[in-house]
């Protein structure tokens, strides 16, 4: 047997939009509403409660993280700093040769390069 | 009868001056809200819980989950309040919280009753007539559809929400809710077909 169901207006089948209906309705007795919203600002009002006792944290918290910024970007100021004193004194370490480093090899009488021996020949008397 | 439809209309369709002062106390109530009343809101949650309940109860299996989906709503609601913009509409920014907690509670209530799927669409809390066919037939036929195609015809046949109202809810595209309804009606028009047809 086919199904011929009465579609109503926006393509509702009025039969089964009726029975959901009915299977659906929230209730309708006006004390349970005012007691759900009752319940549900209760629980707001332990909340704000739970917000009260944590806020003073929370200001707390901010300067806090506002603290740790500042340190940070100091640390951060000072160690570049140094970084750059340290690369200073290397850069100068480098540059500045030993005064006493050719005596040092024309004193040297170990068999070494070709080079060794040409600077023996050319500083001997 | 010209008397009786106009009655009809002026019940369904509010004159544009009420549903403009509606909304203007609404938006009231909600800045009040924003800045600590806790009355404000109070009459927020008086204004908006029906609504929001309807929105629960088709998403999740039970009157009592449905309850605990409206009351994690409106706290969720009342948490993010600062972030609501007056130029949202404040209910269909709530149905989205709900319907969110309706679709967290219904997906705890699964992995918690994995092995109790015949409870799952049970019968309202307060409805003595279980023993009705046509209502058992259909709880059995809405069993038989996934929970989304299930919440889909509910909020679209029994509340009257549009598809993309729906999917915005839902979190799916407009197409899919369009889609869910047509085949949740054909399913449930099967399942009680031959029970109409014996009428």
């Amino acid at each position: 047997m086919s199904i011929e169901p009465r579609i109503g207006p926006h393509g509702r089948d009025d039969d089964l939009t009726r029975a959901l209906r009915s299977l659906y309705a929230a209730p309708s007795d006006d004390a349970y509403w005012t007691t759900l919203a009752g319940r549900i600002m209760a629980r707001i009002g332990g909340e704000a409660v739970v917000e009260q006792w944590w806020q003073p944290l929370a200001r707390f918290a901010r300067i806090g993280l506002v603290a740790a910024a500042v340190a940070l970007v100091a640390a951060r100021i000072a160690l570049s700093r140094d970084a750059a004193r340290q690369t200073a004194i290397a850069y100068d370490g480098v540059i500045e040769t030993p005064a006493t480093a050719p005596l040092q090899l024309a004193t040297d009488r170990t068999p070494g390069s070709a080079r060794d021996a040409t600077l023996r020949y050319v500083i001997s008397p | 009868m010209h008397a009786a439809l106009s009655l009809h209309t002026a019940q369904h369709v509010p004159e544009p001056s009420t549903e403009w002062s509606a909304r203007t106390r609404e938006r009231d109530l909600i800045v009040a809200a924003q800045h600590g009343d806790r009355d404000a809101f109070a009459e927020l949650v008086t204004l908006h819980q029906r609504r929001a309940y309807a929105v629960a109860r088709a998403i999740t299996a039970t009157h009592e989950d449905a309850e605990d989906a409206v009351q994690e709503g409106f706290l969720h609601a009342y948490r993010a309040l600062d972030r609501f913009r007056p130029e949202q509409a404040f209910g269909a920014w709530l149905h989205r919280i709900v319907a969110n907690a309706a679709l967290d509670i219904g997906r705890r209530r699964r992995v918690r009753d994995a092995d109790t799927l015949s409870d799952s669409v049970a019968l309202p809390f307060r409805d003595p007539a279980e023993h009705d066919e046509l209502r058992r037939r259909l709880a059995e036929g809405l069993e038989g559809l996934s929970q989304r195609q299930r919440s889909v015809i509910v909020l679209h046949d029994v509340e009257g929400f549009t598809h993309g109202e729906i999917g915005s809810m839902l979190g799916i595209p407009e197409g899919t809710a369009r889609s869910d309804l047509h085949h949740a009606r054909a399913a449930l028009r099967r399942t009680l077909g031959d029970l109409w047809s014996q009428r």
